[in-house]
């Protein structure tokens, strides 16, 4: 019986609502905007979140990263702290590391070749850095141990540098020359696009070696240190032992600040999902706000309904309308005026997630969970019943004699 | 048996400081197929009276028997559900749905009786046709004439098969022409031994009844059978 009823509400619901066609749109809105900004934030944030995670992925769950880390105190005092190849030296010591790769970025210089010139990024690493750049061959191959430990002059170069410098389609054994060097191009990069508008191919990587011996100062030296784990276990115990001989090296007493950074990869993309977490979450409060308006607007509509209907109701009542069945039709008026409004809110929010996505260069496709999407129904839904409840209580509990009198 | 008695029964008003007594210590019965009508000038408590037959209101003191139930002390579910299954309403203002089709507003009283859709459509569509509207089952209360909206709301009165059909003021809003039609309309019901009770102020509808009951301030100051029939 109580189905029986529901259902007779919702075709009345319906009924109202197709009547109230403009009125209801207007009445929605509210909740059209409010899902609608919850969905295309979180399309672009998740879509955001998916490519950094894949992003991060080829790090590897056991690899540290030490970096030099300058405070703003002391970048105002002028001191520049550094990792340096004798730190480099220093941690290749450390118990329960399996590899560990030196990362210099070596500043732009120029390359030459032929009458080209081209400016780009050096790198200077060794053989592991493949595995942490990712950077797979389409031609040639890889820098080697070899070509570190001999210092020899090869580049591993991208796609962009290549296309710059006119070399051939396969620049394998050409020489170029790198600053004041002529070093023979070992292999060329697969091609990688662009992220968030950097292109990826722009670059050129020789052994580290051969950028130490050629850099004019050592001392100036910054460099990044990539350690992989044989044993996850270890994780903790290796980021103590690598935080205190740096400490040890860099002279900082007891209480002062490290001048470095030592990070888990797992700990770096933490830092880019908590980010995008608190945006989603400060999102989350501003869509309630709105969401909550929206609610607002929808009982006030729904009181000028029963208002307007109150003769409607007395008649209803009159001819047999029981409360619960006058409760229920208004009710499901206004849970299908939201879940309405939510479906086009989820709609719109979509389409906008897209267009940004596609209108900002090689930003990463909006994708909208799973979640998202029940969530906004599952808000909207109780935004209806919620709001709709005061409403739908009072005509039903109007007096039938009351009501046929109102005019 | 009858089918509706009504013993000792009164309705106070509390207006402000002092209690209005619109009915007071009411005694009347009405027989299965009566034609019964029930006039007096305005204030003579014909509406209270109306709106206790009809169950929209309850009685303040004594007792009100419909069918063997009494229905005096229903609380207002108890007394919808009454209302859906043994009274027909008609007003005075027709009062149709105004949104809803002349087929919808009839069907809209079966709706309450949780019947199929089917069985409602075929029940609204031969009680349009009992009442001479079987063409226009699609139109909207606006699209009809006065006449043809009360019609409307006599199907829909007669749809759920009551046991009183109880009008208010039935053809207060209708031209002579169009009186007459819809009292015609009534005595053939009547024919059919329909009870109908009319609640008017208007001697020439009383007429049509077979039974006048007169009230005046709140008590019955008449009950006589029509002598212009007999």
């Amino acid at each position: 019986m109580l189905l029986f009823d529901i259902l007779e509400s919702l075709r009345s619901a319906l009924r109202s609502i197709r009547a109230h066609g403009f009125r209801s749109f207007l009445t929605t809105l509210g909740i059209i905007i409010g899902v609608a900004a919850v969905i295309a934030t979180v399309s672009i944030i998740q879509g955001l979140q998916f490519s950094i995670n894949e992003q991060f992925q080829g790090l590897g769950t056991n690899s540290i990263i030490v970096q030099s880390f300058n405070t703003f105190e002391r970048r105002l005092q002028g001191i520049v702290a550094r990792i340096s190849p004798s730190d480099f030296d220093l941690l290749s010591r450390v118990e329960g590391i399996a590899t560990i790769s030196p990362i210099i970025g070596g500043g732009g210089s120029q390359l030459r070749y032929g009458s080209q010139v081209y400016a780009t990024q050096i790198t200077g690493s060794t053989y592991s850095y493949q595995d942490v750049a990712q950077v797979y061959m389409k031609y040639g191959r890889f820098l080697s141990d070899a070509d570190d430990i001999t210092r020899r002059r090869v580049v591993v170069i991208g796609e962009t540098v290549r296309e710059n410098l006119n070399l051939p389609e396969n620049p394998v054994d050409e020489y170029v020359r790198v600053g004041d060097e002529w070093m023979k191009v070992i292999g060329l990069a697969e091609e990688k696009g662009q992220l968030f508008g950097q292109n990826q191919d722009n670059f050129a990587i020789i052994p580290y070696s051969t950028m130490r011996s050629i850099a004019g100062n050592q001392n100036e030296l910054d460099m990044a240190i990539q350690l992989t784990l044989g044993n996850l276990d270890q994780m903790e115990a290796v980021q103590d032992q690598v935080t205190a001989l740096l400490r040890n090296a860099h002279d900082i007493e007891p209480g002062e600040d490290d001048d470095f950074q030592v990070r888990s990869s797992e700990q770096l993309t933490d830092t880019f999902n908590n980010i995008l977490g608190s945006v989603t979450f400060v999102m989350g409060g501003i869509v309630g706000i709105s969401l909550l308006v929206g609610g607002i607007g929808i009982m006030n509509i729904m009181l000028v309904s029963v208002t307007e209907r109150t003769k409607e109701i007395g008649i209803c009542k009159a001819i047999g309308a029981k409360r619960h069945q006058i409760l229920l039709q208004f009710l499901f008026e206004s849970l299908l005026l939201c879940l309405l409004g939510g479906l086009i809110g989820l709609t719109i929010g979509y389409g906008i997630g897209l267009a940004a996505s596609a209108a900002i260069p090689d930003f990463p496709r909006a994708v909208v969970p799973l979640w998202a999407v029940l969530l906004s129904f599952l808000f909207s839904a109780m935004v209806g019943l919620v709001f709709g409840i005061m409403p739908a209580a009072k005509a039903a509990n109007l007096d039938p004699i009351d009501a046929l009198r109102y005019e | 048996m009858s089918l509706l008695r009504i013993e000792n029964l009164s309705k106070e008003y509390q207006m402000g400081d002092n209690v209005l007594r619109a009915l007071d210590g009411v005694n009347l019965g009405i027989e299965r197929g009566d034609y019964v009508a029930i006039t007096g000038t305005s204030g003579s408590g014909k509406s209270t009276m109306l709106n206790i037959l009809g169950c929209l209101d309850r009685p303040s003191s004594g007792r009100y028997i419909l069918n063997q139930k009494d229905v005096s002390q229903m609380d207002p579910d108890e007394l919808a559900e009454i209302r859906n299954r043994e009274i027909g309403f008609i007003f005075q203002s027709f009062n149709l749905l105004p949104r809803a089709s002349a087929l919808d507003n009839v069907v809209q009283p079966l709706i309450y009786q949780h019947l199929p859709r089917q069985e409602r459509l075929r029940r609204a569509t031969e009680a349009l046709q009992h009442v001479g509207l079987g063409a226009r089952l699609d139109h909207l209360p606006n699209q009809l004439s006065g006449g043809q909206r009360q019609r409307v709301a006599i199907a829909r009165a007669l749809v759920t098969k009551p046991s009183i059909l109880l009008a208010d003021e039935p053809t207060g809003n209708l031209d002579s022409r169009t009186t007459i039609e819809i009292m015609r309309l009534f005595d053939d019901l009547h024919a059919e031994h329909q009870t109908i009770i009319i609640v008017t102020h208007e001697a020439e509808i009383a007429r049509h009844c077979h039974r006048i009951v007169r009230l005046e301030d709140g008590r019955v100051a008449e009950d006589r059978r029509n002598r212009e029939l007999a």
